[in-house]
């Protein structure tokens, strides 16, 4: 047990530090010299060697590349990614700054996922006509492969533009979150859906469900005493590629309904190589992937009583 | 198994509850989406007439960037100096139609006959919003950290390229600042009212003692402007209010007393469709980055479309010198003749846009006409020019001499969305003459990444410089300078020491009649004698405003000014 503890906590701090250091290299030595990213393209030529000196000490741009490494680790430690290039604000405070919005966006969004996941599991599962069953499980698929930028544009033109329901940009309370949280719940809900829709139709067809219908039990009851616990277990499996779901919509839905948040700051952070500031992002989404990787490894034994047994004999590797 | 189950299910009893459900949601559909329909439209507020400036209302306003600090002297794009104008005052200001210097912080200025020494007599009656005076030592504390910026402070040396050579301010009285250079800069007269990128608007001395993170605390960013910061919220939006007590916008725009507007919303919105559908809908008053493709729709609504041209070059091809094939004048004359000028302005460009005619923009002092003679559209005498150097047709029509094939590479930016369609356009005519150009249109840090390689890798770099005075040619061309087209000894047929000398001249007098002489002589210089440059169109800002909105007005750097804004209906 302690074993595989340190084996899943171990990996998650190695994706951490992966996460950190390819992102130096990518943005710090690869590219170009940073330098001159921080002047307007049209006055580089114009730029005196002794101003860009300047700006490279003032960032730490002119000590040896390991050095600069090395110090932005120990910094990073200690939570401290610097200051941003384009703002002058640390990094640290830029994204606690905008991160409320975007986890209020995003666990909206993934409260309704699930309840529209699952809806959709419950529909196919239960309804006796076919072709009932064959629209709703043609949903989930239709919802992955819709681009965010559509829906979020189509909402717009109708909900905000035509019927003026809602404000079509900013951040005015309440009002402001129902489009974008549509918006983003309709990819996330897609995957989820997909597998809810197939551990149902699993679930619904073993043994113990026969069982129960045997013993004279309606389809609902089945359904929703039998199957939903046995077959929403496995949603949580599927937790990382959710969350990245969550992100990568996020850049999407805030640009289009113009909204502070992660996701739109990291497109511009990108944009304008904000190198300090692309770093402290990927760092904070390579440590909750981790983060919530390793609480899924943890918790899963607690939930189902079939892995705690395997990990009793010792095998970690059934997981 | 499954028999075993459906047997079990068909004999339970059905209950038809989903039909009814279905139904129901089906009904609520199809109503809904009629009810979409019947509704939309109901845009365009009561219109009025010009008549009297109304005061009091907000302006809802809309654009595609933010400010990423509220620091007016900092600031790379759009936002952060429109904004920046309306919160801070020049020393002078800059006629949009004449290109003139006029009055503004200083009521008047002499300078010394080497353009070394700048004397300023400054207005009495400017004070801070936070009360404190605007006097001579507040303008050399600006200067100076404007030029060299702060390390302490974390404050960058963002004058340093607009103000080369700046040694010192003197304050020899309360109301009068002397500015020196170590060596002559006629174009700093101009740079006085400099509006664009990186500022030199003028932030109270409790401003300039905070660092660069304490500065997007936006309340305490103090200027002497029209408008004060209420809130800055990066992303979003910056909201500014009318500074109370104003009196000194510039003598030129005949505006006394306060701005009009009670408030100006700056709203970002980034995407194209949602800021012309939030101005159809009413959500905002005017937008500014309104595409190509959307003008002509939002004028047919009713809504206004005002632009102005951006001050400086024009969009350049700037030919590398140095560098195979471009290092022959024939190929960079050719180049400059090849394309049809016609077609670019039907099929890419609007009528808030026009094909280049100088690498000047036509409202620079000292701008020549050259569409007659080295920029027009003449394919015959582009191949002649060609066929005479020994470049001949290889079978697949691209031109070839010596074996090797006549490929032009391109460095360009996609910032302007009529970049790529616009180059696109040449692309094809000069593939009739035979000249293979190759595009490569890339956002601004990758256009940045590789301007640092251009000097070996690109033939052309696409761009512009904003800047409304002509000494912007020598600041882009001078070898000594930004050297646009790589000029050097391998330059093959050039006089880089008659480039140096022509171009540096412009820094020498503010005697008009001498300035546009040696304007004149530098676009000769640069567009006839050594072609090294193929100009092709002027870039504009363009607002679309409701009809009650009026008096915003686009300076000599096309930034807008908001102090004679106002709106008919006062809300």
């Amino acid at each position: 047990m302690l074993r595989y503890l340190a084996l899943k906590a171990g990996r998650a701090l190695f994706v951490v530090w992966a996460a950190f250091t390819l992102t130096f290299v990518l943005l710090f030595v690869l590219p170009a010299n940073p330098v001159d990213l921080l002047f307007d393209p049209a006055e580089l030529n114009t730029v005196t060697p002794e101003v860009r000196a300047q700006v490279a000490e003032s960032y730490g741009f002119n000590k040896p590349v390991v050095l600069q490494y090395l110090a932005r680790l120990g910094h990073a430690l200690t939570g401290d990614f610097g200051n941003s290039v384009q703002s002058g604000r640390s990094v640290t405070a830029t994204i606690l700054d905008v991160l409320p919005s975007t986890l209020v966006l995003a666990s909206g969004a993934l409260v309704l996922a699930l309840l529209v996941a699952f809806a959709i599991a419950l529909v196919a599962t239960s309804t006796r006509r076919p072709w009932v069953r064959n629209l709703v499980e043609a949903l989930p698929s239709g919802a992955v492969s819709v681009p965010v930028f559509l829906s979020g544009i189509l909402m717009l033109q109708i909900f905000s533009f035509q019927l003026g329901w809602f404000p079509a940009f900013g951040d005015r309370g309440v009002k402001s979150l129902v489009l974008p949280v549509i918006t983003l719940a309709i990819p996330v809900a897609g995957p989820i859906a997909q597998l809810l829709v197939r551990s149902f139709a699993t679930e619904f067809r073993s043994g113990y469900v026969t069982t129960s219908w045997a013993k004279g039990a309606t389809r609902s009851g089945i359904i929703v005493r039998d199957v939903f616990r046995n077959a929403g277990l496995p949603a949580l499996t599927i937790a990382g590629i959710t969350f990245g779901n969550l992100i990568a919509g996020s850049v999407i839905t805030e640009t289009v309904f113009a909204r502070q948040g992660i996701g739109r700051m990291t497109q511009a952070a990108i944009n304008t190589l904000d190198v300090p500031l692309v770093q402290g992002v990927v760092v904070l989404v390579a440590a909750s992937f981790a983060l919530i990787n390793l609480i899924v490894d943890l918790i899963y034994p607690l939930l189902d009583p079939r892995l705690r047994a395997a990990l009793a004999v010792g095998s970690p590797r059934a997981a | 198994m499954s028999d075993l189950r459906s047997s079990i299910e068909r004999a339970a009893p059905r209950r038809k509850k989903w039909p009814w459900v279905a139904g129901v949601v089906a009904v609520l559909l199809i109503a809904a989406s009629g009810f979409t329909l019947t509704r939309g439209g109901g845009s365009g507020d009561q219109a009025a007439g010009d008549g009297e400036p109304v005061r009091g209302g907000t302006l809802q306003f809309a654009l595609i960037d933010y400010q990423r600090s509220p620091d007016p002297q900092w600031g790379t794009n759009y936002a952060e100096s429109l904004i920046g104008n309306n919160i801070t005052d020049k020393l002078t200001w800059q006629d949009p139609d004449t290109g003139r210097i006029t009055p503004w912080l200083a009521r008047s200025w002499e300078y010394n006959k080497d353009l070394t020494e700048f004397t300023f007599h400054l207005r009495t009656d400017v004070t801070f919003s936070d009360g404190t005076p605007f006097d001579s030592a507040v303008v050399k504390a600006n200067f100076d950290q404007y030029v060299h910026g702060d390390q302490k402070l974390g404050i960058l040396p963002n004058g340093a390229t607009l103000l080369p050579g700046y040694v010192e301010t003197r304050t020899p009285d309360r109301y009068t600042a002397v500015i020196r250079f170590d060596k002559p800069l006629a174009s700093f007269l101009q740079a006085s009212s400099f509006t664009a990128n990186a500022q030199p608007g003028f932030l109270s001395l409790s401003t300039l003692k905070l660092s660069a993170e304490q500065r997007t605390d936006p309340t305490k960013v103090i200027g002497t402007g029209p408008f004060v910061y209420q809130s800055w919220k990066p992303q979003v939006s910056t909201v500014l209010v009318r500074r109370k007590g104003y009196n000194w916008s510039p003598p030129a725009l005949k505006h006394k007393g306060e701005a009009y507007l009670d408030k100006i919303v700056f709203n970002t919105i980034p995407e194209a469709s949602v800021r012309t559908g939030s101005l159809e809908s009413g959500a905002i008053d005017a937008t500014l980055d309104v595409g190509t493709t959307d003008e002509k729709s939002l004028a047919g609504q009713g809504f206004q479309i005002i632009h102005r041209a951006v001050s400086g070059t024009s969009i350049f091809f700037n030919f590398n010198s140095r560098l195979f094939p471009t290092n022959d004048i024939a190929v960079r004359k050719a180049i400059q003749l090849g394309w049809n000028r016609e077609a670019l302005r039907k099929t890419v460009l609007t009528d808030s846009y026009s094909v280049a005619t100088s690498v000047l923009g036509p409202s620079v002092f000292g701008y020549a006409d050259y569409s007659g003679s080295v920029l027009r559209y003449d394919p015959e005498k582009a191949e002649q020019l060609l066929e005479k150097a020994g470049w001949t047709k290889g079978p697949d029509g691209i031109r070839v001499k010596d074996g090797k094939k006549l490929v032009v590479k391109l460095l360009g930016i996609n910032n302007l969305v009529v970049n790529k369609p616009a180059y696109e356009s040449i692309q094809q005519d000069l593939k009739k003459i035979g000249v293979d150009l190759q595009l490569t249109v890339v956002p601004i840090p990758d256009y940045t990444a590789n301007v640092a390689k251009a000097k070996t890798d690109w033939n052309i770099t696409a761009a512009n410089r904003s800047r409304n005075d002509p000494a912007v040619l020598n600041l882009q061309y001078s070898p000594l300078l930004g050297n646009g087209s790589y000029l050097g000894k391998d330059s093959t047929g050039v006089d880089v020491d008659e480039v140096t000398k022509t171009l540096g001249r412009l820094e020498l007098t503010l005697d008009p009649t001498e300035r546009r002489q040696y304007a004149k002589a530098a676009q000769d210089l640069l567009l006839d004698k050594y072609a090294l440059v193929n100009p092709v169109y002027n870039p504009s800002q363009v607002i679309a405003q409701a009809k009650y909105v009026h008096g915003i007005v686009f300076d000599a750097q096309s930034r807008n000014h908001f102090v004679n804004a106002w709106k008919s209906n006062g809300r």
